[in-house]
């Protein structure tokens, strides 16, 4: 590592790092501490693609302190990668086979599984169940990122012609028991993965709900912090788009979303979604999108 | 004795693609393009709410969703009979120009360069970039440690002729990072009124939820502007000094011979008669109008049970002959490629004056290049930078006519039963997504999309999709690392989540 790149700034990184996490200013030593060593040790991560649209993956490097220059080459060492690695072709089995057999390796999952149909997703002549399965067994932690991996997603919505499931489900199914982070959204927000990150390699596991949901990111509803609450409170509703108010009659999710996005933004701060006058669609939720029955607006013949 | 040779998985593009050569004498005699990840979106969309559409749909790309979306609110509002307001189609036009801008930053630098830059070049490095530095010792802890895998993503790597000149090569390495932060910029420009990135939230049939203040028009205005200058310092150099040193990839990679667009960036509201990149038809240097009458599907080679196109296909995964869940779209019979390339060329051979064509007239006579050498692997890297600087243009033009005192959408009443067509230019070529809806659900929904398109496998003739074309008769100077297919099914900037969906 640079020499160049000091403690201090390590430190500055750290209290960045720690807003992120919703963690006091007591943190900033502890975090900057993880980062350093991260910086000297490099955990290996493997990020593996299944039905997913690669939305995570663009989210991810939407990052800010520490952006994907950053994360690339200083904190981890992300041994493959279906859209950046330089590595092509059967090099890439190469890699994987000897990560999943080297172990101790954090796996992340992008996408859901085709557990009824497992030549829906092939790598490398194999099914990306079976690749899935045995890196998953063999890692120190496996990460659900985004909301095919973590709740099965759209490719999981009714009429789901592939079988399939969540990594969770999955991986259950298949009898793999190493701990799994699920970090939900569609796209999952960079904050959610970093944060997330870090605090695995510092302290281990976080804090969870009952869906293996890290609880400082998702322990509290957009409802909690929207910026239209009062207009709720005063059941000031929007009656269609554009309106001003609260968008609940419109179909926002809101009110059962577990997620902080209305207080952390999009997008480096920019925008969210209910902010810019959007229902909530739940993109966070482990409902989310799976039911035609449950439309994302309620408009008109919707209604009731 | 024909050898065969694999790249599976292909990496550096979206998604999951397998490319298959047979190789004879180090030349390619034919290859296949297979599409290796199969999701069933428009078996998804069926009994859904067609409000849900430009929600679902989004989700089948996380590169291009903004020309999902929009296609996908295009098709309702053709169903509903909407008017649009002013404000809403330049919110969009603003909110596509972005995410294209994202897309072909992330295609050159993060998909691309690593194919043509050398990334060890950096131990080389002598300046005192403090980033640069960083690097350089991180490579050299890397390749002396005793890892497995050192400095990973960027090694290990098909080995082959990289740029050897050291100035330009470690410019690129730098602008490989640069560029990482200017796509999130392209992302915030979008997301201003989208809410947020991948993914817009604020997209509805009849406009943009969101509204125009003063303070947002100052941020799209100052995000613009810095993506302008990297543009002009960085990215449009930094292609054409790869293109200066591997000058022999003008002359391969040459694809089908036949273009299409559907046209994209509406230049007044309601009006699809005039589009800043107009569409169109050119089969074997013919122009032609656009007439969507004339596209098909055929799953000859494709792993779905019926061959009667539209709507009427099933997953058939272990279906004999089939080496793609990629249909085979033709226009009039024939393959089509699609994309930047397509765009330039149809505004080319139009014979009408448009900005786009200009662009592409200033950029031959500056690079002495003939119009015909644009139809290879390099010619499509310089379509981007043609067509980025033109959008950036009128990017700045559509900000300052934003309007914050008037609306930026309007509403509708959903009709019990309707059908309706909506066509746009993604980045990576025609969009088309058609909805049929029934009792107020959706009752049939298809979309054909670019990839499909360029990746397309064989069809019932037996004619091979473009990126197969393009790749038959390239020399490959090592079986065991054929970069030269590689950059060549690159340069097609393909994304195989939009291909099959």
């Amino acid at each position: 590592m640079s020499n160049d790149f000091t403690r201090r700034e390590f430190i500055k990184m750290g209290s960045r790092l720690a807003v992120v996490m919703g963690l006091s200013s007591s943190a900033i030593p502890d975090i900057a501490e993880a980062l350093e060593n991260l910086a000297t040790g490099r955990v290996g991560v493997m990020w593996m693609q299944a039905q997913s649209c690669s939305g995570c993956t663009i989210s991810m490097i939407d990052s800010e302190a520490p952006g994907p220059a950053e994360l690339l080459t200083r904190y981890i060492s992300l041994l493959f990668h279906h859209t950046l690695s330089a590595t092509t072709g059967e090099m890439c089995m190469d890699i994987i086979d000897k990560t999943t057999s080297a172990g101790k390796h954090i796996l992340v999952v992008e996408g859901a599984i085709p557990d009824g149909m497992p030549d829906a997703c092939m790598i490398g002549h194999r099914s990306i169940n079976e690749v899935v399965k045995n890196a998953a067994a063999s890692a120190s932690y496996v990460v659900a990122i985004g909301a095919c991996a973590a709740f099965g997603g759209i490719p999981a919505a009714d009429n789901n012609p592939t079988g399939a499931i969540s990594v969770p489900d999955f991986l259950k199914k298949s009898g793999v028991n190493t701990p799994t982070l699920v970090i939900p959204g569609c796209p999952s927000h960079p904050d959610w993965f970093v944060g997330s990150l870090v605090y695995l390699l510092k302290f281990g596991v976080p804090p969870l709900d009952d869906m293996n949901r890290p609880l400082m990111f998702f322990g509290n509803t957009n409802h909690h912090s929207c910026p239209r609450f009062y207009d709720y409170e005063r059941a000031n509703f929007a009656k269609k788009f554009s309106d001003p108010g609260c968008l609940f009659e419109l179909g926002c999710l809101g009110v059962v979303t577990y997620a902080d996005c209305t207080l952390r933004d999009r997008n480096g701060g920019i925008n969210n979604c209910i902010k810019a006058g959007a229902p909530c669609v739940g993109c966070s939720s482990e409902i989310f999108a799976l039911r035609k029955s449950m439309p994302f607006y309620r408009k008109g013949e919707n209604l009731s | 004795m024909a050898q065969k040779v694999s790249i599976d998985p292909f990496t550096r593009i979206e998604g999951h693609l397998a490319i298959s050569l047979d190789v004879e004498a180090n030349r390619v005699k034919s290859a296949q393009c297979k599409g290796e990840m199969f999701r069933g979106f428009e078996q998804i969309m069926k009994g859904r709410s067609p409000l849900d559409a430009q929600q679902i749909t989004q989700r089948i790309c996380g590169v291009c969703p903004v020309s999902h979306g929009l296609a996908s609110v295009f098709c309702q509002e053709d169903a509903y009979n909407m008017q649009l307001p002013e404000n809403a189609r330049l919110i969009r036009n603003i909110m596509l120009a972005g995410n294209y801008v994202q897309s072909h930053i992330t295609h050159f630098y993060h998909l691309s360069a690593l194919d043509f830059v050398d990334v060890t070049g950096i131990l080389g490095y002598t300046g005192n970039d403090r980033f640069l530095l960083g690097v350089k010792d991180w490579v050299k802890s890397e390749v002396a440690s005793k890892k497995l895998f050192p400095a990973a993503p960027f090694l290990p790597r098909y080995e082959g002729e990289y740029l050897t000149e050291a100035q330009g090569n470690i410019s690129a390495l730098r602008n490989y990072f640069t560029a990482l932060d200017m796509r999130a910029m392209a992302h915030q420009l979008v997301a201003i009124f989208a809410g947020k990135m991948p993914h817009m939230a604020t997209l509805v049939p009849g406009g943009v939820t969101e509204k125009i203040t003063t303070k947002k028009i100052a941020l799209c205005r100052s995000k613009l502007s810095e993506l302008r200058t990297f543009y002009e310092n960085n990215y449009a150099a930094d292609v054409l000094a790869v293109a200066g040193a591997f000058p022999s990839y003008a002359s391969i990679g040459r694809g089908c011979g036949n273009f299409l667009s559907f046209g994209v960036f509406e230049d007044m509201a309601n009006n699809s008669s005039q589009m800043l990149f107009p569409p169109g038809v050119l089969i074997d240097g013919k122009f032609s109008q656009l007439d969507t009458k004339q596209i098909s599907e055929e799953v000859t080679y494709s792993k779905y049970s019926s061959d009667s196109g539209f709507g009427t296909t099933k997953p058939q995964p272990a279906k004999s002959g089939a080496y793609s869940w990629l249909k085979a779209p033709r226009y009039q019979g024939e393959p089509m490629e699609v994309g930047p390339l397509a765009r330039i060329m149809v505004a080319y051979q139009s014979g009408q004056d448009s900005e786009l064509n200009r662009a592409t007239k200033k950029f031959l006579s500056n690079t002495g290049l003939t119009i015909d050498q644009l139809d290879s692997c390099l010619g499509r890297h310089a379509a981007r930078i043609i067509e980025t600087e033109v959008i950036i243009k009128n990017c700045e033009k559509w900000i300052e006519m934003l309007n914050p005192t008037k609306p930026t959408c309007v509403d509708f009443n959903l009709p019990s039963s309707a059908s309706g067509e909506g066509l746009v230019e993604a980045p990576r070529g025609a969009l088309g997504h058609w909805i049929e809806i029934e009792n107020y659900k959706v009752k049939g929904y298809e979309c054909v999309v670019p990839t499909t398109w360029n990746c397309s496998p064989m069809d019932g003739r037996g004619v091979a999709g473009p990126v197969e074309q393009s790749l038959m008769g390239t020399y490959v100077a090592d079986k065991d690392h054929p970069i030269e297919a590689a950059r060549i099914v690159r340069s097609y900037d393909p994304c195989l989540a939009c291909a099959v969906h």
